[in-house]
């Protein structure tokens, strides 16, 4: 064997062995840290992904090379996806300082996981091997279960904790059980092998195909798609804030990462026989998730519902996909973007209202726009944007996603999840409803009698004095106003973004030249 | 093969497997498991099956024999030392007479060539696990260490907090 092959580009994982370095320095300095000073580490964290995120760009730009017998493969798509990567743990980090210095203890291990499933993700979208997108897919999932399991003292975490380790654990195993049966049916684990048997699979074994089948139920669970997704809200309810943002938004994205590189490199010869079943479980997946989400009271549970139609749509893409047009592709990749910022302004909202008040169903948010307008006022794009509004991202992203859906035929699906966006505009409303219309419940005295109903007494002892005392520390409210920026610079000027994407989808798709 | 070596381990499998059925308490029955597990995993190591010994004390040896130690201590945390007289033995004689019938059948059946052990050796399987398989090597190791981290934070003594 060549060693020197194998050795001879390792530069090109320079970005993945900092980044754990990072994390080990993360780990080491908070050993040396006095307790009152463990915010240096967000710090620390988050000027060293900014340093590997300049490194990354310097170093991996326009590079298309395959490592480790292709294992893993450097190009456009792994490094869109890198960069994307790191910019979210910086947000995340910077999102989290408050919250975990008033809510958590251990600080330093929460900035070191962070760091190890930022890694996990770039590997995930690197890797061309099934084993290898695998195993980093547990890293993240690993540091995902602790993070989940985080606040000690809060029995819901505790709850949310075991129940994500316990479906973790299930869905893996499904997962493997379909990796060994494609392993031993064709004997291949690589992409680019599994890609070329199946071009000829004319004579290929029913198992070959339950395999397929149990692969695509075990990356459902993963990203909670419809019939997988019962996990989801009770794991968003129980997790701290900024881990089901993280959840929300960092772990659907390296998901979606991978499932794009393993459908477009290895499973596209077959789409006739995938695509319909795909489209089935988008479409359930997005009816199902913006239905229910009607009926959560708790925002957590409002959004872990609403993120679950926003992998129905995900899934549009996927289903959509196809080796002559960028299109599907693209969107994925520009839908997860938009979503990104998008999801990251109302939860970052979420959290800075939650650091004052300790609240986080629906009706306390009240009055919101009175209090707090700015904070009202981002956490409004968000959901506008979630809604798919024209301005905002979710209108862009979803025009790609819907228009891709309607040149490959699926024209059914299109129309379906136009349906869905209205639906969940209707949900989005209700809680921009209690943020501007609705009175705070400390406010009554000053309002009319319109709000005589609302079914939040004012606290005895005047908890929302208590929050009007307190206001968003600037930190958030800088990474609010960046969230809210990348929402409108999705919507109304994605062409440098779409631009990236193109590259990255011809690195998967070396056919479907734009 | 070396033959005392062979009947030594060949005792150790069969006294293991003999003290499982014996004993009255549940964890020296697990632990007489393990010693008869890990011995047959020395037949193999005798004749040069490398990896599948390896196999054999990882999978059988670690796993599964923790996995029962741990079913016992949730279990039956009061009673466990004790086991009552079960009253299906009878049943379990005929199923175990009935699992070594079908087996020696099919190996006196079709009894196996005698060949020269092969397989892949182990310096193969190290070789190539840190060198083509690397990357997901040592993202293993990321992931043990993920693994140990959260056991401590979640598992650990009271921090500095409440």
């Amino acid at each position: 064997m060549p060693e020197t092959n194998l050795t001879s580009n390792l530069h090109l994982l320079l970005p993945e062995f900092l980044l754990a370095t990072l994390a080990f320095a993360v780990f080491a300095i908070d050993l040396l840290l006095p307790a009152n000073r463990k915010k240096l580490l967000a710090w620390v964290s988050v000027a060293g992904l900014i340093g590997l995120l300049a490194l990354a760009l310097a170093l991996l730009w326009g590079e298309n090379e395959e490592m480790y017998g292709g294992l893993i493969k450097v190009d456009s798509y792994a490094l869109f996806f890198k960069s994307f990567f790191i910019l979210l743990g910086i947000f995340i980090i910077l999102s989290s300082v408050d919250y975990v210095g008033k809510h958590l203890s251990h600080p330093g291990e929460y900035y070191g996981l962070i760091l190890f499933s930022v890694l996990a993700m770039n590997v995930m979208a690197a890797s061309r091997e099934i084993l290898t997108a695998y195993v980093a897919l547990e890293l993240m999932s690993f540091s995902f279960y602790i993070m989940v399991s985080y606040a000690r003292y809060n029995p819901r975490s505790n709850e949310a904790g075991i129940k994500y380790v316990l479906i973790g654990a299930f869905s893996s195993a499904i997962l493997l059980f379909g990796i060994s049966m494609l392993y031993s049916t064709i004997g291949v684990t690589h992409f680019a092998d599994i890609s070329a048997t199946l071009a000829n699979a004319g004579d290929a074994s029913p198992a070959l195909w339950v395999g397929l089948a149990l692969i695509l139920v075990g990356l459902g669970f993963k990203v909670a798609a419809v019939p997988f997704h019962m996990w989801a809200p009770d794991v968003y309810q129980g997790a701290p804030l900024p881990v089901t943002a993280y959840l929300a938004v960092g772990s659907k994205a390296a998901a979606f990462a991978l499932m794009l590189r393993l459908f477009a490199e290895a499973f596209m010869p077959s789409i006739d026989d995938w695509q319909i079943i795909v489209a089935i479980i988008a479409a359930i997946t997005m009816t199902v998730g913006n239905l229910v989400a009607i009926a959560q009271h708790n925002i957590k549970r409002l959004l872990a519902y609403s993120s679950i139609g926003q992998v129905g749509f995900l899934l549009v893409g996927i289903a959509a996909l196809s080796e002559t047009s960028p299109l599907a592709s693209n969107g994925v990749m520009l839908h997860i973007v938009g979503y990104s910022f998008t999801n990251l302004a109302v939860f970052v909202g979420i959290i800075a209202f939650f650091n004052m008040t300790g609240k986080e169903e629906i009706a306390d948010f009240s009055g919101l726009a009175d209090r707090h307008p700015f904070l009202a006022a981002a956490m409004a794009i968000g959901m506008f944007s979630l809604a798919g509004l024209p301005f905002f991202a979710g209108f862009t992203t979803k025009f790609y996603l819907f228009t891709a859906a309607a040149n490959e035929g699926l024209l059914w699906l299109a129309g379906l999840a136009i349906v869905n966006s209205l639906i969940s505009l209707y949900y989005y409303q209700v809680e921009i409803r209690h943020m501007y219309i609705q009175p705070a419940p400390d406010m009554e005295g000053k309002l009319e009698p319109a709000s005589a109903h609302n079914p939040h007494p004012p606290p005895v002892g005047g908890g929302a004095e208590d929050a009007s005392r307190h206001s968003p520390t600037p930190l958030i409210i800088g990474v609010l106003i960046l969230m809210v920026l990348g929402t409108f610079f999705v919507g109304v000027y994605p062409f440098p973004i779409v631009e990236a994407l193109d590259a990255a989808t011809s690195a998967i798709l070396p056919g479907a030249g734009s | 093969m070396s033959e005392p070596l062979f009947v030594i381990v060949a005792i150790l499998t069969l006294g293991g497997g003999l003290g499982v059925v014996a004993t009255r308490n549940v964890v020296h029955a697990a632990l007489f498991l393990l010693l008869s597990l890990v011995s047959v995993a020395g037949i193999y190591l005798l004749v040069f099956a490398e990896f599948l010994a390896l196999v054999q004390v990882l999978i059988y040896g670690g796993a599964i024999i923790i996995v029962l130690i741990f079913a016992i201590m949730l279990t039956r945390s009061q009673e466990y030392p004790r086991i009552s007289d079960n009253p299906q033995w009878p049943l379990a004689i005929v199923a175990g007479l009935a699992v070594f019938g079908v087996l020696a059948a099919s190996f006196l059946w079709n009894l196996p060539p005698a060949s020269e052990p092969e397989g892949p050796g182990l310096a193969k399987i190290g070789e190539s696990l840190f060198t083509k398989w690397a990357v997901p090597f040592e993202v293993v190791s990321l992931v043990l260490l993920v693994a140990l981290v959260g056991a401590i934070i979640i598992a650990g003594r009271a921090g500095d907090r409440e």
